[in-house]
């Protein structure tokens, strides 16, 4: 088949059944088109079709003979566009990127032809660009981005980055784990358990098979992996797995953990429960399918007490009792799980989509029985993590089997059903709370139950996270985990804290209402932390805040509500950077990875400003678990890990340099260690390389929501995000990823859901169609306040926050409906049906 | 180059499903595609002497947008198109493709379930999670028209003329719902070629509305068609026909004729929303959607019965 690709003329030999997408990226290797839903809802395969943009993964290949495809490789990397999503950091994992560039670009080009340098409005922006949805949430610089480039503001002149790599991201340059093609290399892919519970007995097929079932052989989810089997294309590969035969015991299914069946009957089965939190599993009693109470409490029966007798008494006092629910939220990365293994020998190499080169190391090292120093892991590029990919899962266990079986690379990569199905998501919640004010308005006591529902993990732990906020009153706390036949929970992004602050910061906000006292002057009261006091100070003259009214009784009414969050600060102490001095250059290493959050930006800005060097002088090198120690990037402790580390490694070159220059010291290298704290940490020494630090971090935010009562929808307006983690390494792409956790927050406040059917548990919200998340017309205007103070005691001054700016954004959104409305909403999301029953219409 | 009766001989001798730009059959695993693409003569606008549009099937939504005639002609079909899918979809789905594609419901597209529309004696959405479905009872399934600009055509009395049998209406495209296993009434090798549309009517004020969770790009939970005349404050002709609330696009004659005569006060357009919600016979879980019917109908009757807004530079 002939077409003219990028400019050329090309012939091509194509399969009937074959895309577009999958002719440029495996045939002509033009792996800048990226394919992330398959169904053409995401956008990020976005090519021009004859100047118009079409989606490449529903594309025919047969559909373009004859015609001009356009890719962003095509796009030749100084197109205005490009230009202005490198300047305004229009971007984070950069997964999304090249189909957002390519249809920014056409849009600009059409806009400059009809309209010449007018910028085009928020609205036009997002109607154009409505196809395309970006999971880090960066659309606040696409907006900026695109606006400008039409504008004409970036037409000439030299790029400026922003974020260090934002150009290999930007011309589709960047490779990812899915990009990856090795000599010889087969694509693997994934039996699936198509029962809910079941005992796995023979498994028949003639060629080469990697189990992947639990000691057990028990599956316990629909989608639980079972084998893998791999060939040489995908659909080859498909067509060997539909083959295979696997004896089913179909067991009982659980889909309530009041069931009779127990879906981890043995001590032995339990400790094989994926599991939902991150760090030590507080201890907790199993009953059935319940696993609880892991409890929290401080001064508990006291707490129960004071909560009965305001029961049966209140005294002027004001007690909040209410149930709050959460849905299940995917964390549907847009690039899926993937790894590419290969054996060389003994030694094991991955290219790899995670979020802890190290931490994988280690566990592939013990898993598959190698020395550390045998296991190279490759993640140069990762397409988002959100808590998803911090571990070995299922896609790298098939793929180094399979890579050891058949003596050749093997590459797998999850598709979208897939990623919904298995790839992880935040255990949906039931709280029960009550709050407790005394009659002068102090917090007197609280309790709260944590009902996690987390399909077949354990370690739900949300009301666990209550106990370090609002001080030291008695509080009950317990969590409990109810175990179902359904696809595990695990972290995602600041595990169980969006869930507890959905419940605790809208009762907070109840207590206000009922005793008459503005939300913010409340828990400046209640809540000791100085950090959190800045803020509240700031928030409460916002006049968003400060001047909001009545929202009427009209069809549309406006809303403000505030909520706090509250986190603890982790690092990981073993962190090292090295640097060495290359060709008048310094390169940093380091075994980390960056997911989209900035870590190589801020490696270099420290590096840079440490030893005055100018930004093309420093390059960062990260993504190899072979380079010096690193941190995963978990728990918001990568910045306050590497960024004293590669400063200690700046002034350890700097001494080393003495007064010789770059060129003089060619191969200079120094390795710098990330300082200890003053007055050390909380945890005496690191657990699984986790270090608790002193202090906490701190959120405060106030949103304006827009309710139309009549259709029942819920449009954020406005956010003002306050965040206080200290100095800030680099505000622009801190902002991004905070504007990035106001997103996240509003899906998960107004759309994401998982949904199942109900005799299987079998997830139907298979496709980014059904399980919805943000689009850019769901963006509200942002603004990221960063108070910088308070962390004298951390080297740099500054902790992590891409976990803290996310979790209070739910509970905002909930007190502001509540003053839209005057009805508070408890159960998320927040749908139009949950609306239009809750206001009563 | 083919022509109509070779493709539908193809569909005929393979059991193949027809594919024109593609966005819904390449989601689905489906019969070996028969491409209609290569078909000369079924894309674009032809102009008829009374001032009617002829839209070939194979025109695309992006077409119809970008064709000022027609949209100035037909408001309503313009504010139906515009408010579909995505740009990049819009730019290759056609009018044919949209008018019979499958519907979405999320059992069928689910490879584990069997129902009535796949040769199975069960709807799994019925007992099941059933968020999304129709609530107007047409027949075994309950999964939604997923055809927007259906729901358009419907209040503009079209036509489709079809290769291989004579020219039904919209309706007659749909039929009653009652066959679980197919979104339209075609036979295998019977091929929607065109579109015909009546003479557009001159001051007609005409709405399109859907209710949806997300600001874009989503599928409707309802949607409706509205277009009015008026004479004066008094509406002289209505024609409302609604989605995403039964197995067929539906015209809804009753709400029409409730407006007829009247001026278009907010009671007497509420009054006639309540009246489409007497078909409505929902689920446990679907029964949000009758509200939003009402709603929606509310909506729309009201955008098209404000005086329009005055015209912008």
């Amino acid at each position: 088949m002939e077409f003219s690709l990028n400019g050329k003329p090309v012939d091509v030999g194509v399969e009937p059944a074959e895309t577009v997408a999958s002719v440029l990226r495996e045939r002509m290797g033009l792996t800048g088109t990226k394919v992330a839903c398959g169904t053409g809802v995401c956008g990020t395969c976005t090519v021009l079709v004859d100047g118009r943009t079409a989606a490449s993964c529903l594309l025919p290949a047969g559909a373009v003979a004859d015609r001009e495809i356009t890719t962003v490789e095509g796009l030749g990397g100084d197109h205005p566009v490009q230009r202005a999503f490198a300047e305004h950091d229009a971007l984070q994992c950069g997964y999304c990127t090249p189909g957002f560039v390519v249809e920014a670009a056409a849009f600009m080009d059409r806009w400059r032809a009809e309209h010449g340098t007018i910028k085009p409005s928020r609205e036009q922006i997002a109607e154009a660009l409505a196809g395309h949805l970006c999971r880090c949430g960066a659309y606040a610089g696409i907006y900026e981005a695109v606006a400008a480039a039409c504008a004409g503001e970036h037409d000439e002149g030299t790029v400026t980055p922003v974020r260090v790599e934002a150009l290999s991201k930007i011309t589709g340059a960047a490779r990812y784990t899915a990009d990856v093609t090795l000599e010889g290399q087969l694509e693997g892919v994934i039996v699936r358990s198509p029962h809910p519970h079941a005992k796995v007995g023979e498994i028949r097929h003639d060629g080469l098979l990697a189990e992947l079932l639990p000691p057990d052989r028990v599956v316990r989810y629909v989608g639980q992996p079972v084998a893998a089997v791999a060939a040489p294309t995908k659909a080859e590969a498909l067509a060997v797995a539909a083959r295979i035969e696997v004896d089913y015991t179909v067991l009982p299914t659980v889909l309530s953990s009041e069931a009779e069946t127990i879906v981890y009957p043995t001590e032995e089965s339990r400790k094989g429960a994926p599991r939902a939190n991150e760090g030590p599993l507080a201890s907790a009693k199993w009953n059935g399918n319940v696993r609880g109470p892991a409890a929290m409490s401080w001064r508990g029966r006291t707490a129960v007490k004071r909560i009965e007798k305001a029961r049966n008494d209140g005294g002027g006092q004001t007690l909040v009792e209410a149930t709050f629910t959460t849905a299940v939220q995917a964390h549907t990365c847009m690039e899926p799980h993937g790894c590419v293994a290969r054996w060389e020998g003994d030694d094991l190499h991955l290219h790899l989509s995670t979020q802890a080169v190290t931490r994988v190391a280690e566990q592939a090292a013990k898993r598959w029985k190698l020395r550390p120093e045998q296991v190279h892991v490759v993640a140069e590029h990762v397409g988002g993590g959100f808590g998803s990919k911090v571990n070995v899962t299922s896609d790298v266990v098939a793929a180094v089997e399979l890579s050891r079986l058949h003596g050749v690379p093997v590459r797998v990569v999850l598709s979208r059903p897939e990623e919904l199905v298995d790839g992880g998501t935040r255990p949906g919640v039931r709280i029960e709370l009550a709050l407790l004010a005394d009659a002068d308005g102090g917090l007197s006591a609280f309790t709260m139950d944590g009902h996690g529902d987390s399909g077949v993990s354990i370690g739900s732990n949300a009301a666990w996270h209550s106990r370090f906020f609002y001080g030291n009153a008695p509080r009950r706390i317990r969590d409990y985990d109810h175990i179902t036949n359904r696809a595990p929970g695990i972290p995602f992004r600041g595990p169980g804290l969006p869930p507890m602050l959905w419940a605790l910061e809208q009762a907070v906000d109840e207590v206000a209402l009922r005793r008459g006292e503005d939300p913010i002057a409340l828990r400046r009261r209640w809540d000791g932390n100085a950090k959190r006091h800045a803020l509240y100070d700031r928030a409460s003259t916002l006049p968003m805040w400060r001047d909001r009214t009545d929202p009427g009784d009209g069809r549309l009414r406006r809303g403000v509500g505030v909520a706090a969050a509250n986190y603890m600060y982790f690092l990981d102490p073993g962190t090292k950077v090295s640097l060495t001095v290359e060709q008048g250059a310094v390169v940093a290493r380091i075994a980390t990875q960056d997911i989209g959050t900035g870590s190589r930006s801020v490696i270099a800005e420290v590096v840079r400003s440490t030893l005055g060097l100018r930004s093309g002088q420093v390059r960062v090198e990260l993504g190899r678990s072979d380079h010096a120690y690193g941190p995963s990037a978990a728990s918001s402790c990568s910045t306050p890990s590497i960024a004293p580390a590669a400063q200690d490694a700046a002034r350890r070159l700097r001494k080393a340099l003495g007064a010789r220059s770059l060129d003089e010291a060619e191969g200079l290298q120094v390795v710098g260690r990330r300082p200890r704290d003053r007055r050390g940490y909380v945890t005496p020494f690191p657990l699984d390389h986790f270090a608790i630090g002193r202090g906490f971090s701190g959120a405060v935010v106030v949103t304006e929501v827009e309710v139309d009562t009549l259709l029942g929808r819920v449009r954020p307006t406005r956010v003002w995000s306050g965040v206080a983690a200290g100095h800030v390494y680099v505000p622009r792409l801190a902002r991004n990823q905070c504007e990035g956790g106001v997103i996240q927050g509003i899906g998960y406040a107004l759309f994401e859901q998982r949904h199942e059917d109900p005799a299987t548990g079998t997830v139907l919200t298979a496709n980014l169609e059904d399980y919805r998340i943000p689009g850019i017309a769901d963006t509200p205007e942002i603004d990221v306040y960063f108070h910088t103070e308070g962390w004298d005691h951390v080297p740099g001054r500054g902790v992590g926050l891409g976990e803290i700016c996310t979790m209070a954004v739910a509970a905002s959104i909930g007190n502001a409906v509540r003053h839209a409305t005057g009805w508070r909403p408890h159960d998320l999301p927040i749908r139009p049906d949950l609306l239009l029953e809750g206001i009563g219409t | 180059m083919t022509t109509l009766e070779a493709v539908a001989k193809a569909v005929r001798d393979t059991g193949g499903e027809l594919r024109a730009g593609g966005t819904d059959v390449m989601t689905r695993a489906t019969r070996p595609p028969v491409d209609l693409l290569s078909v000369p003569g079924l894309r674009g606008i032809v102009w008829r002497p009374d001032g009617s549009a002829r839209i070939g099937a194979l025109t695309t939504i992006a077409d119809l947008l970008a064709d000022d005639r027609l949209t100035a002609a037909y408001p309503a079909l313009a504010a139906t198109a515009a408010a579909i899918a995505t740009p990049q979809i819009r730019n290759v789905a056609t009018v044919g493709g949209n008018l019979l594609q499958r519907n979405r419901c999320w059992y069928l597209r689910n490879p584990a379930f069997t129902c009535h529309q796949t040769g199975g004696d069960t709807c799994p959405a019925r007992e099941g999670a059933h968020l999304y479905s129709a609530v107007i009872d047409q027949g075994p399934c309950i999964a939604p028209h997923p055809s927007s600009l259906a729901v358009a055509l419907l209040t503009y009395a079209a036509t489709a003329e079809v290769h291989g049998r004579s020219p039904l209406g919209i309706a007659e495209l749909y039929g009653d719902g009652g066959d679980p296993t197919c979104d339209h009434r075609l036979e295998s090798g019977e091929i929607l070629q065109a579109v015909l549309m009546p003479a557009p009517t001159p001051i007609e004020r005409a709405a399109y509305r859907r209710a949806t969770a997300r600001e874009m790009a989503e599928w409707p939970l309802v949607e409706a068609v509205a277009r009015l005349t008026l004479d004066g404050d008094t509406i002289t002709t209505a024609a409302i026909a609604v989605g995403g609330v039964a197995r067929t696009p539906l015209f809804l004659p009753e709400v029409a004729d409730a407006l007829l005569g009247k001026s278009a006060t907010e009671e007497t357009l509420a009054a006639a929303a309540d009246l489409a919600t007497a078909r409505c016979s929902p689920l446990p879980r679907s029964a949000y959607k009758v509200a939003l019917l009402r709603a929606t109908l509310i909506d729309v009757l009201t955008a098209c019965s404000a005086p329009p807004p005055p015209a912008t530079l």
